[in-house]
């Protein structure tokens, strides 16, 4: 346990020091907030229509009525963009775990510590994930303005609990990334195309449903459950659905199991 | 009591034979010079002996724990310095003996002293709050011994230690090995034979993978000044 602790705090601190991890953080803000902006604004006007005419909202066709409220009109949208920047930056934070170690010759001092391969593989796994969280919350500031400037006749401005849901959908999508990319840099040396192919095999998952579309069953089913926003759906909206936790969860497993056979496998080449 | 116990030690990459059904031991509280030319196996054989690679067959035992049956009570009880020293550049050179501390599970109490013991041993106090990568060469092969000391293990396996310091670098480290006699087990590999003559009570020679001399310095040199150059060279003539 505490040498899981020990390299998760060491990959964090290392993470700090490069120049991809606030490169990383200020693509997330401005991207994101471009996006705010973009969605306030169309919110404002949508809430301006709804007042000014005489049938309120009623009289609006049924894909404005989600700028009813914030957490649906501004919120939702924002999922979205966040999941393909996520898809861009998530490479970036995972290409160092290995890949670094075998080009600084560094993982032949995790090997020869006493601490088992199985222990380096989750405390960078987790030293991973938490770099990612850190870039997730650099959003936090986005549900932070909307509950201090906004208003509601239900009281808060925001409903948390379905925002807390939104959050942890990127990160169960932002997570198996990352464990995707901790494997691809594990058998690598260069940490170009440990990101290159971790972003192609996540681009390859987030539009399999659109090429599965034109297959025959039972192949298309198929696709269509491994499809990241049908396993998002209902989580994103706050329903608290426990299928893609599951579903994220064992994609995660499963590479960082894939990982700690490819570190063992590497000692005997 | 034996501290390292080879028993038909061999690895191979794909077809080629790195190392060839090696046997020897290593008694406790030796200074061991395991020489070889370059690309003679002395490199393998000590990825071997820590655990990090295992062999193709044949056994290896630190202190009576088989390397690959009982892998982390054989790890505890060597500390190593691989030929290139694996630091992480971006970390300061206490931070990283904290984390090798923490790896090497000293306990957090005692992280402090151990850090303090190891960094006067090595002479890198000075250096403790500067960053590992803008380290000179012979600081970086200092801060890799202060890492393999951490933890005090009963074995040191060296591997080339000295290689790309200058003279006096050299000696330093030299007697800095020299100061462990006693309380370590030491193995550590050159192909500088008069650093090995300073310093080691045994020899090892290693040529094309197999154990061509295994003696106590005394018996290899015959007294003579020359001698180890001697031996060296007409054992490892082609």
């Amino acid at each position: 346990m505490r040498t899981i602790f020990a390299i998760l705090k060491k990959e964090l601190t290392s993470h700090l020091t490069t120049l991809w991890a606030w490169v990383v953080f200020t693509v997330m803000a401005l991207l994101i907030s471009i996006f705010f902006v973009q969605s306030i604004g169309m919110f404002s006007q949508v809430q301006d229509a709804a007042r000014s005419d005489p049938g309120g909202w009623s009289a609006l066709p049924a894909d404005l009525q989600m700028y009813r409220n914030l957490t649906d009109g501004v919120m939702l949208p924002l999922w979205n963009v966040v999941l393909v920047v996520t898809l861009f930056v998530a490479p970036f934070l995972s290409m160092r775990l290995f890949a670094e170690e075998r080009s600084k010759k560094t993982l032949e001092l995790l090997l020869t510590v006493p601490i088992r391969p199985v222990e380096i593989v989750i405390g960078k796994y987790l030293g991973g994930l938490m770099v990612f969280i850190l870039t997730l919350s650099v959003t936090l500031v986005f549900p932070v303005i909307l509950s201090l400037i906004g208003n509601s006749e239900s009281g808060s401005a925001l409903e948390w609990r379905t925002v807390g849901l939104g959050y942890l959908s990127m990160l169960l999508w932002g997570g198996a990334l990352v464990a995707i990319g901790m494997f691809v840099s594990s058998m690598t040396e260069s940490q170009m195309v440990a990101a290159f192919v971790t972003f192609a095999i996540g681009l390859a998952w987030m539009i399999l449903p659109s090429m599965g579309s034109k297959l025959g069953e039972p192949v298309r089913s198929a696709l269509d459950y491994l499809a990241v926003d049908r396993q998002l759906q209902y989580l994103v909206k706050g329903v608290l659905d426990l299928k893609p936790i599951v579903f994220f969860g064992s994609v995660v497993a499963f590479f960082v199991l894939l990982t700690h056979r490819s570190v063992e496998a590497q000692r005997w080449t | 009591m034996a501290m390292i116990e080879v028993e038909n030690l061999t690895r191979k990459y794909r077809d080629r034979v790195a190392i060839d059904a090696l046997n020897f031991k290593i008694e406790e509280g030796d200074i061991v010079g395991f020489l070889g030319p370059n690309g003679a196996g002395k490199s393998t054989t000590m990825k071997i002996l820590t655990g990090f690679m295992p062999p193709t067959s044949g056994k290896a035992r630190v202190a009576g724990f088989d390397l690959f049956e009982h892998p982390l009570e054989a790890k505890r009880r060597i500390g190593y310095l691989p030929e290139t020293p694996p630091l992480y550049t971006e970390l300061t050179v206490h931070g990283y003996l904290k984390f090798v501390a923490e790896l090497k599970g000293v306990p957090g109490s005692k992280i402090k002293s151990e850090i303090e013991r190891v960094a006067t041993g090595t002479g890198i106090v000075p250096e403790l709050g500067r960053l590992t990568g803008v380290l000179s060469k012979g600081y970086r092969q200092r801060v890799g011994i202060a890492q393999a000391m951490l933890g005090d293990p009963a074995l040191l396996i060296l591997d080339e230690p000295t290689e790309g310091l200058d003279p006096r670098q050299r000696k330093e480290v030299l007697e800095l090995i020299k100061s462990l006699a006693g309380k370590h087990t030491v193995v550590l590999s050159t192909h500088i034979l008069s650093e090995v003559k300073a310093i080691c009570q045994k020899v090892l020679i290693i040529h094309r993978g197999k154990i061509v001399a295994d003696d106590t310095m005394a018996a290899i040199t015959g007294g003579k000044e020359t001698g180890l150059e001697d031996k060296f060279i007409q054992l490892t003539a082609e």
